[in-house]
């Protein structure tokens, strides 16, 4: 509860900061401290200190799952902060409400990881989504980001028709919105409509295969800092509501929706890894990239067992924290093909350095977080005992995604060229090093995360 | 009252309507000109194309006005209950107002409510 | 008045549910897929009304949930006009086919 309120406070507060504070340093230095002051407040609800205690007639319930995974959005949305704030100053006049988008959309991160009504998810995702469409299009001048909006919007609007459908089925066939679990059997054919009509609009706003082919529009056209979000924490957000719809309202129908489940997990990381092999742009490489770790994190939802929640978790922290990190370095650049990257290490070793962890981590290579993460999502689908073809194919899709992360890698140390000339701050560096330790250490004691959900 | 009232009401309908331009067509003689044609016909006729472009600023002042407007679509919830719920929904809604009037005060300081 | 069946209104709203999806796959014109989507909204808003007046009469949770669609869908009617007007500013046209810098 804790967040929730501060988030919506402090987006209001930040817009009307765009017409009070006058310097830009002075509307960064206010959100990074809204964010400090958040994330603080959130970690002591986790302890136990609660700052309102407000009835919600059973609508909300923000237990340790989503308390956690909470924090854990807010600790990215802080380095996005560091990392990345000065680099909106770029995108347009309006820098003030770009934190105020930012926040409103954390307030609806918050409700949509905790939800316990179905109204509360379409709320959650709706303010997630509404701030979304106007960050995407906040380049004016930009023909590739109105056109990017656009394309967001018809299809964002689309996918919540088809959820409020969904919604309204579902309505009609147990008459409550607490998502408590279907008991009613024999399951009526407006259950199994219901369910199908939700599972779609959440696969569209994760962008699972059959549905993803906004992503890479989107990615490429937004700007890259709001791409640096939206790919990230927003993604992740989506996947929680996925998974906490799926396991409290759909538990019990487990049986009939696993193997659609499992078919859009397969054709996800087929179609995210195989597309991402042609990409020219990093930019449009990492949206493909984003999908095949959409894939990744579908096998979770496939699996609903313990390990997939602790497996979930991690792997938000993983893949945001990474992510976060890969689009800061690209922001730097002007050039975001895989030839701007050429002999990057020479031009700047310590970013070229810190880049390689994170490109280490999304392709899951030992000793980083992404490794962890996509062993647990392994270990939960072969936990189920079912579809163990799953298993293989995410292993060997796993290998198929090395290739594109290491052409990254292989552009910054192995190529000569005449490298592109950044100027980064060393605060930044140092932001950049301190995520990258993160990335490793969580590699080694993921415990760091797990122990937070069970003491 | 069956669906048999439903008809009569009908056919009384059209009826009267169809009787009135009957009449009025048999008992008036027609006559045309040009000024019949005209879209106002005890206006002044309009200079130049009428199908100019409006200003952004009408889309503006729509856009703020359609948000207030449905906002105040929570009031008629809150009015069925204000009675049982006393002070509280009093407080509530000083809060919600409170919240619309920050996004007034944006509105205002940014400038999208002065006129060109 | 409420010998009117449920199936009736059902068929009204699932009649306009696909009425808008067909207009949103369909139609070129932006104006007019917005209007498809508030057709979509609309059709769900009378699914839940009439949910709520015809199974469960004694609460009125459906109600509640279409004043919250209705706010929700004017919400996005305003982001998408703002979307509608900048992008014809850049285009002067609000023809989807001719927002076609990337490709699929």
């Amino acid at each position: 509860m804790n967040a929730l309120l501060l988030t919506a406070v402090f987006g209001v507060i930040m817009m009307l900061s765009s017409f009070l504070l006058t310097s830009k340093t002075a509307i960064r230095g206010l959100a990074v401290s809204g964010m400090v002051i958040v994330l603080a407040a959130n970690v002591l609800e986790m302890m136990g200190i609660v700052f309102f205690k407000i009835d919600t007639k059973d609508m909300i319930a923000f237990d340790r799952f989503s308390l956690l995974f909470n924090s854990i959005v807010f600790i990215s949305t802080l380095v996005y902060f560091l990392l990345s704030a000065r680099d909106m100053e770029k995108v347009g006049i309006n820098y003030g409400e770009y934190f105020a988008l930012i926040f409103f959309v954390l307030c609806g991160v918050t409700l949509s990881s905790s939800f316990h009504s179905l109204l509360i998810l379409f709320l959650g995702i709706e303010i997630i989504s509404i701030p979304l469409y106007i960050l995407t299009g906040s380049d004016k001048r930009n023909l590739k980001s109105n056109e990017a909006s656009l394309k967001y919007f018809l299809l964002g609007a689309f996918s919540t028709g088809l959820m409020l459908m969904g919604i309204a089925l579902i309505y009609g066939a147990t008459g409550t919105f607490s998502t408590n679990g279907i008991t009613t059997s024999p399951t009526s054919a407006l259950v199994i409509a219901g369910m199908l009509l939700l599972m779609f609009s959440m696969a569209f706003k994760v962008s699972a295969a059959p549905f993803h082919f906004w992503t890479p529009d989107v990615y490429d056209g937004a700007p890259t800092v709001f791409t640096s979000f939206m790919a990230t924490i927003v993604k992740v957000a989506a996947f929680i509501a996925f998974m906490r719809l799926f396991n409290d309202e759909f538990g019990s129908l487990q049986s009939r929706w696993q193997l659609l489940i499992a078919l859009i997990t397969a054709i996800t990381l087929f179609i995210g890894n195989i597309t991402a092999v042609f990409q020219q742009s990093v930019k449009r490489m990492l949206a493909y990239s984003s999908i095949s770790q959409a894939g990744f994190m579908m096998m979770a939802i496939f699996a609903m067992n313990a390990d997939a929640r602790e497996g979930l978790l991690l792997y938000s922290a993983a893949y945001c924290l990474a992510t976060i990190g890969i689009f800061a370095v690209l922001m730097k650049l002007k050039d975001y093909s895989f030839d701007g990257f050429n002999a990057f290490a020479k031009q700047q070793p310590l970013l070229a350095a810190t880049t390689t962890i994170f490109l280490l981590s999304l392709a899951g290579i030992p000793l980083t977080a992404g490794f962890l993460s996509k062993f647990w999502m392994i270990k939960a689908v072969a936990g189920t005992g079912k579809y163990l073809w799953l298993v293989i194919f995410a292993v060997l899709m796993a290998v198929v995604s090395v290739y594109y992360y290491f052409r990254v890698i292989q552009a910054m140390y192995f190529k000569e060229g005449d490298g592109q000339t950044i100027e980064a701050s060393l605060p930044f560096k140092w932001t950049l090093v301190l995520l990258a330790g993160i990335i490793v250490l969580l590699g080694v004691f993921p415990n760091w995360i797990i122990y937070w959900l069970y003491f | 009252m069956g669906a048999s009232s439903l008809i009569v009401l009908m056919i009384a309908a059209v009826a009267f309507s169809g009787i009135a331009i009957l009449i009025s067509k048999f008992v008036l003689k027609a006559t045309t000109n040009k000024q019949k044609g005209e879209p106002y016909e005890c206006g002044i006729p309009t200079k130049g194309p009428s199908w100019v472009q409006f200003n952004v600023g009408y889309y503006l002042f729509a856009l703020i006005f359609l948000i207030f407007d449905v906002e105040l679509i929570f009031l008629f919830p809150w009015a069925v209950v204000v009675k049982q719920v006393g002070w509280l929904a009093l407080v509530e809604i000083v809060v919600f107002f409170f919240i619309l009037f920050m996004g007034f005060l944006y509105a205002h300081k940014k400038g999208a409510l002065k006129w060109m | 008045m409420s010998s009117v069946p449920m199936s009736h209104i059902l068929f009204v709203s699932t009649a306009l549910f696909f009425i808008g999806m067909y207009g949103l796959f369909t139609r070129r014109n932006m104006i007019t897929m917005l209007m498809a989507i508030e057709l979509i909204l609309n059709s769900v808003n009378i699914n839940f009304v009439v949910f709520n007046k015809y199974l469960y009469p004694d609460k009125l949770d459906g109600i509640f949930f279409t004043i919250f669609i209705i706010t929700i869908a004017a919400a996005e009617a305003a982001v998408a006009i703002a979307i509608i007007i900048n992008l014809y500013r850049s285009h002067r046209s609000i023809d989807v086919e001719n927002a076609s810098e990337m490709k699929w």
